[in-house]
């Protein structure tokens, strides 16, 4: 290998024995991520009758990952130079890989619950583009992962362009202090939980696997029959019961939160803003200002009762982690208004109560009046023929029903709002919970103007503005209107000479 | 500033129609195997309640929407940008910004080819796959054009990388 010939001082590493667990984990993730291939073997789990084919079937493949792990350990070199990090990987097929510190866009540090014991880290890094690579490497002494960080961010920012960014970068990450900071107490860690409660998502996790099997029909139902059937006898007992469950998957619900932002810390130094969060295992999410595609500003009902606000920072992301997506964004889940007008401030949006947000027209609650107005007569049929209810009653909950979908229609159409200035894109909506979107100009990559056969023939248009976070529709304008904002825009970009990716 | 529109080769509407006759044709091939081969075709409807829904469409795409899709078909070059529209019915107009532009293409098709067509895609970062695509396009206008993008490109980012430069 010519890089080999060319730097023979590079001094290849293994990870430390206690890194295994690290690969073990990477097998049960990649195990999870590929669970369909194993739907043959849990098929043969359900269908046969001898009791050790599952036990073998197990064994072996706890045996597989053990081994997998081992060799995956075994085989997994790095080199640090001074601009550079090497690796070779790979049992079978051998992988080498070099990345140039200059190139790196991101560098992080993971501490997982079962390297913080013995101070040790896992460094993240990642070099974005279209052909975007992450490299992990784990059972890094913390020392050493912070200083090789420090480094990495301390040559990366010569790749960019602006070169008021560039001066300040650099000057932030040899600063030992941050420039902004603020901290997140745990009562708002909870109101962020129940906030972004995920008990749905709990629900629904337990009640699938339940469905599956007879086991609820076959073991518990005689169980609680037998054991409690005090319960039947009272109706309120039933409902305690039940309250009780969903209380308790409420709290769990929280709890999940409070794991993955406890202590969560945000600070910006220069372009670079930073959070770290984590009970057990500690994360650190970043992102420079001017890699930000989208923010995103969004109550829930919940949130708004609580007078909070949910912000998420969208950057581009490297192909490969766009699918395991969520996990690296950057996002701020409970933020007071007092916080949230300092950070736009930070962030350099429009003031919120400068922001001029245009309504669009009336004529939108065409199309879909017309089609929640057959809801009424539907539901008027269906309850008088298939359910048999009285005319009257049937008319009735037809009325009602259409009444509420027309307010909510109206209210949609009411609370859609776009803005723009010299700067930024912004696109509000929503009835019960609220959602802000804003969009930096320069990273606009397309625009589309869209007609219908129906917008047609009012003479209206939809503007779709496509960025690397996504697509954002800006409904009925006047066709002139839209090609009109569709030149300005565009020669606004195209006139942009700001790194975009 | 107003952009100035620039048709496609008449010979895109002939490599519409073809395609639709070819798409059709591939229905009614199917149809008639369904009503020749299969045993028993007492369960289907009387075969003219397809063919002539099947007359209509074929007529009306043929004619109609390829030629309506041909006049609006056009495409605009300004100093910073690439402007598509297409569309018959649904009519879509795409600008892309000529310093998103990953990479350039020409392409051609089987019906393309025999009509001396080609079309000219371009490609913008992180979009996956949603780009722009001009077609019927003649073979040597689609890479002259391409010829041009490119070293508009190249001369357009060439000011990023002589600062990057200096202040390295």
């Amino acid at each position: 290998m010519s890089e080999q010939s060319t730097q023979p001082q590079l001094k290849w590493q293994r990870t430390p024995w206690l890194t295994l667990g690290f690969f073990i984990a990477k097998e049960i993730k990649l195990f999870i991520k590929n669970f369909t291939n194993f739907l043959p073997a849990l098929a043969v789990i359900f269908v046969t009758d001898s009791a050790w084919v599952p036990y073998a079937l197990g064994g072996s493949y706890l045996v597989y990952i053990f081994i997998s792990a081992l060799l995956n350990h075994r085989f997994f070199l790095f080199a640090l130079s001074n601009d550079a990090v090497h690796l070779r990987t790979g049992v079978l097929g051998k992988k080498s890989l070099t990345l140039k510190y200059e190139r790196i866009q991101q560098a992080e540090l993971e501490q997982t619950w079962y390297f913080r014991p013995f101070n040790l880290t896992i460094l993240k890094v990642d070099s974005a583009g279209s052909a975007g690579k992450e490299v992990e490497i784990p059972g890094l002494p913390m020392q050493q992962a912070q200083q090789l960080r420090q480094l990495m961010l301390a040559t990366a920012p010569a790749v960019e362009s602006e070169p008021g960014a560039t001066t300040e970068a650099t000057q932030a990450a040899t600063a030992e202090e941050p420039q902004w900071q603020t901290q997140f107490n745990l009562a708002e860690i909870i109101k962020a939980g129940v906030i972004d409660n995920k008990i749905f998502v709990l629900l629904a996790l337990l009640s699938y696997p339940l469905s599956q099997t007879d086991w609820l029909q076959e073991q518990m139902v005689p169980w609680l029959e037998a054991n409690i059937g005090f319960i039947e006898s009272s109706l309120w007992l039933n409902v305690g019961l039940v309250l009780a469950v969903l209380s308790l998957l409420f709290v769990l619900a929280i709890a999940v939160t409070v794991i993955t932002y406890y202590d969560l810390a945000v600070s910006i130094n220069g372009d670079r803003y930073q959070a770290r969060s984590g009970l057990f295992s500690i994360r650190t999410v970043s992102f420079r200002y001017p890699k930000l595609q989208r923010v995103q500003i969004k109550q829930n009902i919940r949130a708004r009762l609580l007078k909070r606000f949910r912000v998420r920072v969208s950057q581009l992301q490297p192909a490969m982690a766009q699918h395991t997506a969520g996990s690296s964004a950057f996002i701020l889940p409970v933020v007071n208004p007092e916080l949230l007008h300092e950070l736009r401030q930070q962030l350099n949006l429009t003031n919120a109560n400068q922001v001029h947000w245009q309504s669009i027209s009336a004529l939108a609650l065409l199309s879909p009046t017309f089609w929640v107005a057959w809801l009424a007569p539907i539901t008027c049929l269906i309850g008088y023929f298939a359910i048999e209810l009285s005319l009257t009653s049937s008319f009735l909950i037809a009325v009602l029903l259409w009444g509420l979908m027309q307010t909510y229609v109206v209210f949609r159409w009411r609370n859609y709002g776009f803005s723009y200035d010299s700067t930024w894109l912004a696109v509000k909506h929503g009835v019960l919970g609220r959602t802000e979107n804003w969009y930096p100009y320069y990273k606009i990559q397309q625009l589309d103007v869209y007609q219908s056969p129906w917008l047609r023939m009012l003479g209206f248009a939809h503007i779709i503005v496509h960025t690397a976070a996504g697509a954002e529709v800006i409904k009925y304008q006047s066709l002139a209107s839209a090609l009109q904002l569709q030149q300005q825009w565009i020669q606004q970009v195209g006139q942009n000479q700001q790194r975009w990716m | 500033m107003s952009i100035t529109w620039q048709p496609v080769e008449p010979a895109y509407k002939t490599s519409l129609q073809i395609a639709v006759i070819l798409d059709m044709g591939l229905l009614a091939i199917v149809g008639a195997v369904f009503y020749l081969w299969v045993p028993n075709t007492s369960w289907l409807p009387n075969a003219l309640w397809l063919a002539i829904p099947w007359a209509v469409i074929t007529l009306f795409l043929g004619l109609f929407w390829s030629s309506r899709r041909f006049q609006f078909t056009a495409y605009a070059r300004t100093d910073a940008s690439m402007y598509l529209r297409r569309g018959a019915l649904w009519r879509l107009t795409r600008a892309v910004p000529l310093n998103r532009i990953q990479h350039v293409e020409v392409r051609q098709g089987l019906i393309e080819r025999t009509l001396g067509l080609a079309h000219l895609t371009l490609y913008t970062a992180g979009s996956g796959g949603a780009d722009l695509s001009i077609p019927g396009l003649k073979l040597a206008t689609a890479e002259a054009m391409k010829a041009a993008l490119v070293d508009a490109i190249a001369t357009e980012s060439s000011p990023v990388a002589t600062e990057t430069e200096e202040h390295v």
